[in-house]
């Protein structure tokens, strides 16, 4: 039952526009993420770019839907989200 | 007997660790267990003040430590409530006077004459904050919705987590709590914040003008009848004594199931 009030809320929240509330929200998410795995400020982008001058030597990107982000997982892990949409290989 | 040794604590300072610590106190002293409240917050005295106790302090925990005293001789009675006693903090002496193992030694010789050892500490987490875990076995830790104080309550218990081999158990008291301001979609509501520290509940505590009139009147707000956050304590209480108790009405009453829908899609405030 709460799953599918959970889902049902998922759904939802994409037709809501952002309050102050989610916005700390989200904030806070993304400042926890940090300070637990004690990552310093600029890492994260650094290592995007490393990571898609790699792919970019195989591969065309579509530079303009990357996605690279950290996630929040149970018991206090993260993890890491890299979706690099391809567009043709280089060779 | 053993007792349970139950440090209160957050990271963040004003976030109301002492006022928890105090009305804990009282509320499980009425469901008839007998407390011991040891103020950890040595050089920043304070629980003595807020349960009224400032004008019987006679010796204190440093004094103790460094045997000016025995441990019965320093217990300052609650004449209020029979099986409350205070170990008051030293008010001229600062943290480097107490070590962690004699702290824990201190818990232990408590811990034979009460059922609930609550200990107060100070803010940070330096070696106020290690002194006053030392002898814990569970940990209360008390965050208000505001992020800084979320964020250092996360650091908190990254640490606990650390010393999960001693402290069995941590649960989080969500205090100075504004349902309307929620119910707004101005602040972090309870799941929100749950959901981004992953831990367990122990209760909610709203903002309450009466915390502060009770603070001024030396009278902790749980032995009050018809206070919001009198009752919201004493569900803490009877939650640490194990009883299932749900989560007294927070919700703001006009608010009706429209209104909630409507503030669910609401636009950004400027
Ligand atoms: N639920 C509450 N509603 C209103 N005021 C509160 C509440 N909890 C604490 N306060 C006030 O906040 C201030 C800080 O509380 P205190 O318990 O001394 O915090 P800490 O011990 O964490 O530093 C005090 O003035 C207290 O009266
Ligand atoms: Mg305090």
């Amino acid at each position: 039952m709460q799953e599918v009030k959970n889902q049902v809320m998922n759904w939802l929240s994409q037709f809501r526009h952002s309050t102050v509330r989610t916005t700390a929200k989200d904030r806070m998410r993304s400042m926890l993420t940090h300070d637990r795995l004690e990552l310093p400020a600029g890492r994260l982008e650094c290592l995007e770019e490393e990571l898609m001058c790699v792919v970019n030597r195989y591969f065309e990107l579509d530079k303009t839907t990357t996605r690279f982000d950290l996630e929040q997982e149970p018991d206090r892990k993260a993890s890491l989200i890299a979706n690099f949409p391809l567009l043709r290989s280089k060779c | 007997m053993t007792g349970r040794v139950i440090v209160v604590t957050s990271g963040k300072g004003g976030v109301g660790k002492t006022t928890a610590s105090a009305n804990l106190g009282v509320a499980l002293a009425a469901t008839g267990a007998s407390v011991g409240l040891v103020d950890m917050d040595i050089g920043l005295r304070n629980l003595d003040i807020l349960m009224g106790l400032e004008n019987r302090v006679v010796y204190n925990l440093v004094d103790v430590i460094e045997d000016r005293c025995k441990l019965r001789q320093a217990l300052v009675k609650d004449k209020r409530h029979p099986n409350l006693c205070l170990l008051p903090a030293a008010q001229t002496r600062d943290k480097n006077a107490v070590t962690s193992d004699q702290m824990r030694e201190l818990c232990e010789e408590m811990k034979k004459i009460f059922d609930f050892v609550i200990v107060d500490s100070p803010a940070g987490i330096e070696t106020g904050f290690q002194n006053a875990i030392a002898g814990a076995d569970e940990a209360v830790i008390v965050t208000t919705p505001e992020m800084s104080a979320v964020r250092d309550a996360d650091r908190i218990i990254g640490l606990l987590e650390a010393r999960k081999d001693q402290i069995e158990q941590y649960r989080l008291v969500l205090n100075r709590y504004r349902p309307a301001m929620v119910q707004a979609n101005d602040m972090m509501s309870i799941d929100d914040v749950l959901e981004i520290l992953s831990v367990k509940l122990l209760g909610v505590v709203p903002e309450d003008e009466d915390i502060i009139i009770s603070t001024n009147k030396g009278e902790p707000v749980s032995g009050t009848d018809n206070t919001r956050s009198g009752l919201a304590f004493r569900n803490i209480a009877r939650r640490l004594r194990g009883e299932d108790v749900p989560l007294m009405d927070l919700e703001v009453k006009s608010n009706t199931w429209i209104n909630r829908l409507v503030n669910f899609f609401a636009p950004v405030k400027a």
